[in-house]
Order: C-alpha cells, then sequence, then structure tokens
C-alpha cells in the first residue's frame, strides 16, 4: 500500500494538522504502509500532481485550508481544485480534511472516477487551548475532534473501505459526545463542535 | 479561499442565547475556524453580534446542537444535517 499526504504548516489551523497528520505517518509506517510525505514547502500543486501521475498510489489524505472547489497546500496556493488534478485521483480513496471540500470537489473527485472520498461540507473547525499550544498532539481540547478526525486516515491504513473508514470515525465521534454529555464531564461546550465536524463529514463510493 | 455567507439574519433571542453559550466556554480556548483563523472567546462573541460570516457559523452551530437535543440515542445524531 501507498499513502501520500500533505501537511503544510503556516498558519495554527495547519500547525495543529501538521502534527496530527504527523500521528497518522507514524501509525502507516508501524504497518509497513510506504508514505509519500509532502510537508511544508513540499505540499504544493506541481509536486503533488507529479506523484498522483507516477506512482502508484492507493490513499490520498489532503490536510490544509479548503473551500467548495478547492484544497491548499503551503501558504494558502491552492494544490487540487475542480477541473485541475481531479483526474489524477482515478481508482484512488481520498479523504480530505478541509473545510467544505466535501460539497462540489468532493463529487467531482468521485466524478474523476476516484474509489472513495471522506471529506467536510462545512468549515472543519476545533477547539485550541491557547496553554497546550506548544503540544499539539498533547491538546485535551483539540484532541476530541481531532481524533475522531484522524480516525479516518487511521482506518484507510488498517485497509479498512471508505464507507468503514467514515463509520469507524462517526462511532468514535458518537463516543465523544456520549462522553461530553454525561453529568459528570467538564468541557462540555465540545458537544457543538463534535456534532458539527461529525454532521459535516461526508462520504462518497 | 472564501467561504459563502449566510445572508440569513438572527433575531435578538437567539444571538443572546449564542452568546451565553460561548460565555460558559473557558477563557483559555480559541477556536480554529478554517483559513479565517483563530479567534478568542471574546472575539468569536464579537463576531457573533456582528453577525459576520463566522458569527453565522457560531450561531449555526450551537442552534444545530441545541436542535439535536432530545435526538437520543447519539446514533441518530450521525444523519443529522450540520445545516439545519
Amino acid at each position: 500500500m501507498l499513502l501520500l499526504i500533505t501537511r503544510p504548516l503556516y498558519d495554527r489551523a495547519t500547525y495543529y494538522l501538521f502534527y496530527w497528520a504527523g500521528l497518522l505517518i507514524d501509525e502507516a509506517r508501524k504497518k509497513g504502509v510506504r508514505v509519500i510525505d509532502l510537508d511544508k514547502d513540499k505540499a504544493m500543486r506541481k509536486k503533488l500532481h507529479s506523484y498522483l501521475a507516477k506512482q502508484p498510489i492507493d490513499i490520498v489524505i489532503l490536510n490544509g485550508h479548503g473551500n467548495q472547489e478547492a484544497v491548499a497546500g503551503q501558504d494558502n496556493k491552492i494544490i487540487l481544485s475542480v477541473g485541475n488534478g481531479t483526474n489524477l485521483l482515478n481508482g484512488k480513496v481520498i479523504f480530505v480534511r478541509a473545510c467544505d471540500a466535501g460539497a462540489i470537489l468532493g463529487k467531482e473527485i468521485m466524478k474523476m472516477g476516484a474509489r472513495g472520498f471522506i471529506g467536510y461540507i462545512q468549515p472543519f473547525m476545533f477547539p485550541i487551548d491557547k496553554d497546550s499550544f506548544k503540544k499539539p498532539t498533547e491538546d485535551e481540547l483539540a484532541s476530541p475532534v481531532l481524533a475522531c478526525s484522524n480516525q479516518v486516515g487511521l482506518s484507510l491504513i488498517k485497509g479498512r473501505s471508505t464507507a468503514e473508514a467514515q463509520k469507524d470515525s462517526l462511532d468514535k465521534y458518537t463516543e465523544a459526545i456520549d462522553k461530553y454529555s454525561s453529568s459528570e464531564a467538564i468541557n462540555s461546550f465540545l458537544l457543538p463542535i463534535l456534532l458539527w465536524n461529525m454532521t459535516s463529514q461526508v462520504c462518497y463510493q | 479561499m472564501e467561504e459563502k455567507n449566510n445572508t440569513q439574519n438572527h433575531s435578538e433571542d437567539i444571538i443572546n442565547l449564542v452568546i451565553a453559550r460561548l460565555e460558559t466556554i473557558p477563557p483559555n480556548v480559541e477556536m480554529s475556524v478554517g483559513n479565517e483563523g483563530s479567534f478568542s472567546i471574546d472575539e468569536l462573541i464579537e463576531k457573533v453580534k456582528k453577525q459576520d460570516a463566522i458569527g453565522k457559523k457560531m450561531i449555526e452551530m450551537q442552534l444545530a446542537y441545541l436542535r439535536s437535543l432530545g435526538k437520543l440515542p447519539t446514533q441518530d445524531l450521525q444523519n443529522a444535517p450540520a445545516n439545519n
């Protein structure tokens, strides 16, 4: 199995996604999955398209900012958009962790022959504990949201289908919502955020 | 990377409800809202008052949650629309 992952790093959101996506890379390597890591300045359109055209990639995970029709890489430069690169995803499974890209881009990717797509049809939002900023994977407020989202990648790396990865992730959201709904729970303000991302996460196959 | 703006304005009662909910969030929390940036709770409250694009997303998020209450078990929420 060959995984390609983009990890731009230039603002707070991408800083968090960079390290959380790093956990996916660690897990992939543990499982013997080969990884193409397009981090920081390597998260550029030309490199992404070149790898997609030349390498037998099975899974693509794009982290970064997005809108309904495009996903960005380093410095908010677009790396994939409707009509520009979606044909290169033919036969692959794609997870786009970026705002809104499930609305139009995801459907276009499927039309171009992708095996599956998971993404978001609304802005992807998460809380940050300012006191934990230096350790994003240990941020107890960001972790519930980002762990549920990361589950998509973890399941795909394990060889689960797109639909199964979506179910695994939604199950994790459900568990988190139940946990923070209990009367003893602190940080119940996380509930609307968890629900928002859970219900914004779409799966096409 | 611009987001589409919801043109609907909300009533003062809804605004006050959402602000009251945001005021329960600890001050050490920031919210990352896509490529719009990260915002303190006070900044989010101002955005809700102004009903700008981010403020409206905060309102949508809180209202979606409030509407979901009572829909138990939470398995049912997997099918709930985000923009209801």
